[in-house]
């Protein structure tokens, strides 16, 4: 074990899989030379060269076209957005292309393709930098969208998205690169796709959250478990597939829910996560299920982010609020 | 049988066509692919060619007339059955699935039990919750072991509903929301609604009769005071509970009601016990109220109220009521018309003990008097029985010596 | 100039017939309501046979547009299977079995061709052998993909050849409407790679300037950008109209410029074929797509392949839609745990 935090659990993670396997190849823009422009490839060049690392031209619309290519080829190839806003530029070819080779040739090719981008707020980006697309891209079929929330979880879900034989865009929270340290497990670290996590262990209600979200939940679970309330946090780790069973698990023992998330609230993922509640979980809810979220606005200017992207105290109150239904 | 050519769809979505000029008529020889007809849609004008090669039967409609999709364009005589083949709709059955990496299903999805917490729609927690019902208690007959409203209504709200409450209201405490509501329409649910459902069915399926009367109950306030005096705690509640349950040991059909055009006798005797609340007029239930005896009976019913007003009374305590009391004059009250909860016959109602004129050997005097009522199904109870039922508790009140003597 | 021998040309003129038979077939089939909307290949024939010719199909990728795959008769008979699998919407008509280099065909276009490229790429990275052949027409050439993708086979020098088929019409959008620049084939200049035009109606022409950029690109020296010169000779596909948009005169003068005709004149000059020839090359192709046909329309279809090859494994969520569509009652509809 050793403590990393979330930037350096991804590189880590990057190396190893290179030298894993020949066929992963990483394209992307500043990827190779520079090391990322937040360093999350750094390395990678002068170790592995410049037939397995690739600066790209700024099209992110022929990145990820190529990278349908590399993989009808036969590699596995891991292409970067920059940021996940800048993401739809290439939309026609995730959605229309990358998300459907396989259905489209009835699985003649293995899409093995990992698209990372940096997604979130908190870090006074410019326009469409922090912009959250998840609940966007889980609704096209033939997609994986995978969301770690700690450092370990990096690196073992990366493992995983780079190995899958089927697209996944993984999603990397800004505020989490250097925000988030913890307990990496050295060597080769898988976590399965499609699986959630407890964060934390509690009775009284349940915060379901992803990415980034986690943390700020964690610590609205510590600060209430000071008095006396037992809040548990579910950790998603994997948008599609989404992990039905620890979702009912978790509200069956609760009882009470809140969801959390930073993208605007209509069309959300956590509208998907309500669903899934109501679906699963029925007839143990013991009170509305509350969504804590952004506005339904664009991602707001730096001096108002702040009020957007939802806090600990948002998500400690939410929670106090579905307690309070008697 | 001849091949049937219906008008296909040939422009992602037209319903209809025009026969502009038929390029074959009936009688002609035809080959596969030859132009039989030029027709005219709101895209294009366009040559159909015959899916089929054999003798044309006959033609579907006239030059200028207007054919929708799938009406008869034309017969033809290919010595075969059947129409052109529209691509294959019935999925048929084969073992092999599609060519590539057939996909592996995931395991069935293995649900774990959910700790045993009870399960009951948000709307019935919520009913439960104002019923002050502990869902853990109540026995759930819903498909998968979920507890329904019907569930509820037998587990409290014969209790709760308190049907045997007539209006005057509380005059021991004041409630602070008692009597409180704003302008305007309200649901009739929670709690209220319960009461308001029971009051209804039991008003309109109950004939009540009432019979009312006083009480001399200076030896009953006297066996009170000499029971004091050697430390033992009876309450003139106490009393008429044994009265009661003597009274319907000897006079089984008031231990009665009706239902489904049956008369059922109970077996048990279990006397409810109208208790005062902050929150409202709750009935526990004192069980096998025959087999207690004044001082047991005290006991428990002081019990029983204890629990009500703090709150903690079971489902279980709510149920199975066979007879009720409710002792209103605790309320202030004198006369009242207590109506009597579903399930049961008869409820004895007892006004407040006070002082009054009466006449004892022709000599008017001031004794302590109980005013009281009794309420009876008249489906069960005629009058005769009503006042042999009633004689019977008057007369253990009156003297309460005679609770020693047996029935 | 590299001429195809004549053994070659015959077999051009082959696929040429048949790949018309069949597309008229085809037609015949859409208009009895047999198949769905389909593009027909008139005109086209020389452009796309003479460039597969000069491929060699255990090592060179061909990604066609939609109009291609019916003359595609080099790298085997599974292409027509699957042309006709397509066309009457079965799934499995996508699927074109390994090891045959063919993608099927794209309707979104101009996205094959970054594929391209990332394709010819992924092969010299591997060290294999073998270009990219893609196939796209002069409407595609105006979406932003054919321009992100030739920027970056000229920044990596991957082995594509970037075959334009200019047939003067993107469904009623005429070609001076379509760009300003003076060619398709000057467009390359902005990639830093030959761009180059050549007579789309002669396969000689056509089968010189793609073998001359497959060496090329062999070579290591890079992509080439291809417009071959055609006219559209019927509609674009069986759901247009083109009497309302194209000059009666222009029809005219591209017929007197077929493809076939021309070709065939011209073996017919060199005693190579006659009408014989002729009658049975067509009498073999209608065979031959009667026979797809019939495989095609008795390929089996599980009641829940739809549901199959979107992901390698089914999720939680997909394995309850499949359990509910397999049991007709309607259940992947009902959500979660109704009971």
């Amino acid at each position: 074990m050793t403590e990393l935090n979330m930037l350096e659990a991804i590189n880590e993670c990057l190396h190893a899989e290179m030298a894993r396997d020949d066929r992963v190849v990483v394209l992307g823009e500043d990827v190779a030379r520079t090391g990322g422009v937040f360093r999350a490839t750094d390395g990678l060049f002068e170790k592995f060269g410049e037939n397995r690392i690739f600066d790209m031209p700024l099209a992110e619309g022929a990145i990820a076209g190529a990278s349908v290519g590399l993989a009808i080829a036969g590699l596995v190839p891991v292409a970067e957005m920059q940021f996940l806003g800048f993401a739809y530029q290439a939309m026609h070819q995730i959605a229309g292309q990358v998300a459907r080779l396989r259905y489209r040739t009835q699985s003649r090719f293995d899409p093995a393709i990992t698209i990372r981008a940096p997604f979130g707020g908190g870090v006074r980006t410019p326009e469409l930098h922090s912009d959250s697309l998840e609940g966007q891209l889980a609704n096209v079929a033939g997609l994986k969208i995978v969301v770690p929330a700690t450092a370990a979880d990096a690196k073992g879900l990366l493992a995983s998205s780079i190995r899958d034989p089927d697209p996944v865009v993984f999603l990397e929270p800004l505020r989490g690169y250097r925000g988030i340290r913890g307990e990496v497990p050295d060597g080769e670290h898988l976590v399965p796709l499609g699986s959630a996590r407890t964060a934390r262990p509690g009775t009284d209600a349940v915060v379901i959250a992803w990415s980034h979200q986690v943390e700020l939940a964690c610590r609205a679970s510590d600060r209430l478990s000071e008095e006396g309330l037992s809040i548990r946090v579910l950790d998603l780790r994997s948008l599609v597939p989404l992990d039905l069973v620890a979702i009912a698990e978790a509200v069956d023992s609760c009882g009470r829910v809140v969801v959390t998330e930073e993208s605007p609230q209509t069309g959300g993922f956590g509208g998907e996560v309500v669903a899934t509640v109501v679906e699963e979980s029925f007839w143990s809810l013991e009170a509305p299920v509350v969504r804590v979220s952004g506005f339904d606005v664009p991602y707001p200017v730096g001096m108002v982010e702040d009020s957007y992207v939802p806090d600990e105290d948002r998500i400690a109150a939410a929670v106090r609020r579905v307690l309070e239904v008697a | 049988m001849p091949f049937v050519f219906r008008l296909p769809d040939i422009g992602e979505g037209l319903d209809e066509a025009e026969i502009v000029e038929w390029l074959v008529q009936p009688g002609d020889t035809v080959a596969r692919d030859q132009a039989l007809v030029e027709v005219l849609t709101d895209k294009a004008s366009s040559e159909l060619p015959s899916p089929v090669a054999g003798v044309v039967l006959t033609l579907g409609g006239a030059e200028g007339d207007l054919l929708h999709v799938g009406d008869v364009l034309i017969e033809i005589q290919d010595g075969s059955s059947g129409e052109a083949q529209a691509p294959p709709t019935d999925p048929a059955r084969n073992p092999d699935k599609a060519p590539g990496n057939a996909p592996v299903a995931s395991p069935a999805i293995e649900r774990p039990a959910s700790g045993g917490r009870p399960k009951a729609s948000p709307a019935i927690r919520k009913l439960a919750r104002e019923l002050g019902i502990d869902l853990a208690a109540v026995t759930s007959t819903g498909p998968g072991g979920r507890i329904t409203a019907a569930d509820l209504d037998a587990a409290g709200p014969e209790s709760t509903a308190s049907p045997t409450t007539p209006a005057p209201p509380p005059a021991v405490f004041e409630s602070s929301t008692l009597g409180q509501m704003t302008p305007g329409r309200h649901a009739l649910r929670g709690v209220r609604g319960v009461i308001a459902r029971n009051m209804a069915q039991s008003w309109s399926e109950i004939p009540h009769i009432h019979t009312f009367d006083e009480l001399d109950a200076s030896l009953l306030l006297d066996f009170r005071t000499r029971m004091q005096g050697m430390g033992r705690t009876v309450t003139p509640l106490a009393v008429a509970l044994v009265a009661s349950a003597r009274a319907l040991q000897r006079y089984p059909l008031v231990n009665a009601c009706v239902e489904d055009d049956e008369i059922l006798v109970h077996e048990r005797v279990n006397l409810g016990v109208a208790v005062a609340t902050e929150g409202g007029l709750v009935v526990p239930v004192l069980e096998d109220a025959d087999r207690l005896d004044v001082f047991a009976t005290t006991a428990a019913v002081g019990e029983l109220a204890e629990r009500a007003r703090s709150g903690s009374l079971a489902a279980a305590d709510l149920r199975g009521a066979t007879f009720t009391i409710t002792n209103y004059g605790s309320l202030g009250g004198r006369w009242a018309t207590p109506i009597i909860p579903p399930g049961q016959a008869a409820i004895f109602g007892m006004g407040r003990i006070a002082d009054r004129p009466t006449v004892v050997d022709g000599a008017v005097v001031v004794r302590p008097v109980l005013p009281f009522v009794f309420g009876a199904d008249h489906r069960l109870v005629d009058g005769d029985l009503l006042e042999a039922f009633k004689r019977s508790i008057i007369n253990d009140l009156t003297e309460p010596l005679r609770l020693l003597v047996g029935a | 100039m590299t001429r195809p021998s004549d053994e070659q040309r015959r077999q051009m003129l082959v696929d040429m017939v048949s790949a018309r038979t069949q597309s008229r077939r085809m037609w015949n089939l859409q208009r009895q309501g047999q198949i769905g909307t389909m593009a027909p290949i008139d005109g086209h024939e020389a452009a796309i046979v003479g460039a597969v010719h000069t491929l060699d199909p255990s090592c060179d990728w061909v990604l066609p547009q939609y109009r291609e795959p019916v003359a595609l008769y080099r790298y085997g008979p599974e292409i027509l299977e699957h042309v006709m699998l397509y066309n009457i919407g079965h799934p499995s008509g996508g699927h074109i079995p390994a090891p045959i280099r063919v993608l099927p065909h794209q309707i979104s276009l101009a996205t094959q061709i970054p594929h391209a490229v990332g394709l010819a790429w992924g092969l010299t990275l591997q060290d294999d052998p073998g270009v990219v052949l893609v196939f796209f027409g002069d409407g595609s050439s105006s979406e932003g993909d054919f321009y992100e993708a030739g920027n970056l086979a000229g920044v990596l020098g991957a082995p594509v050849i970037f075959l334009c088929v200019n047939n003067q019409w993107a469904i009623s959008t005429p070609t001076h409407l379509q760009t300003a620049a003076e060619s398709f084939a000057a467009k390359a200049a902005a990639f830093g790679f030959p761009g180059v035009q050549v007579d789309g109606n002669d396969v000689d022409a056509v089968f010189d300037a793609v073998h001359t950029a497959r060496e090329r690109a062999l070579a290591g020296q890079g992509p080439t950008l291809i417009e071959a010169t055609v006219y559209r000779l019927g509609p674009h596909t069986t759901a247009d109209d083109p009497t309302r948009y194209v000059p009666v005169e222009d029809l005219e003068a591209a017929r007197q410029r077929d493809p076939i005709a021309r070709l065939r004149a011209e073996l017919e000059a060199s005693g190579l074929w006659d009408d014989t020839v002729h009658a049975d090359v067509e009498a073999a192709a209608i065979a031959d797509i009667d026979a797809a046909f019939e495989k095609a329309k008795s390929t089996p279809l599980e009641p829940d392949a739809m549901l199959d090859h979107c992901y390698s494994q089914d999720t939680q969520r997909l394995a309850r839609q499949r359990a509910g569509m397999l049991s007709g009652l309607g259940d992947q509809d009902a959500g979660g745990r109704i009971s």
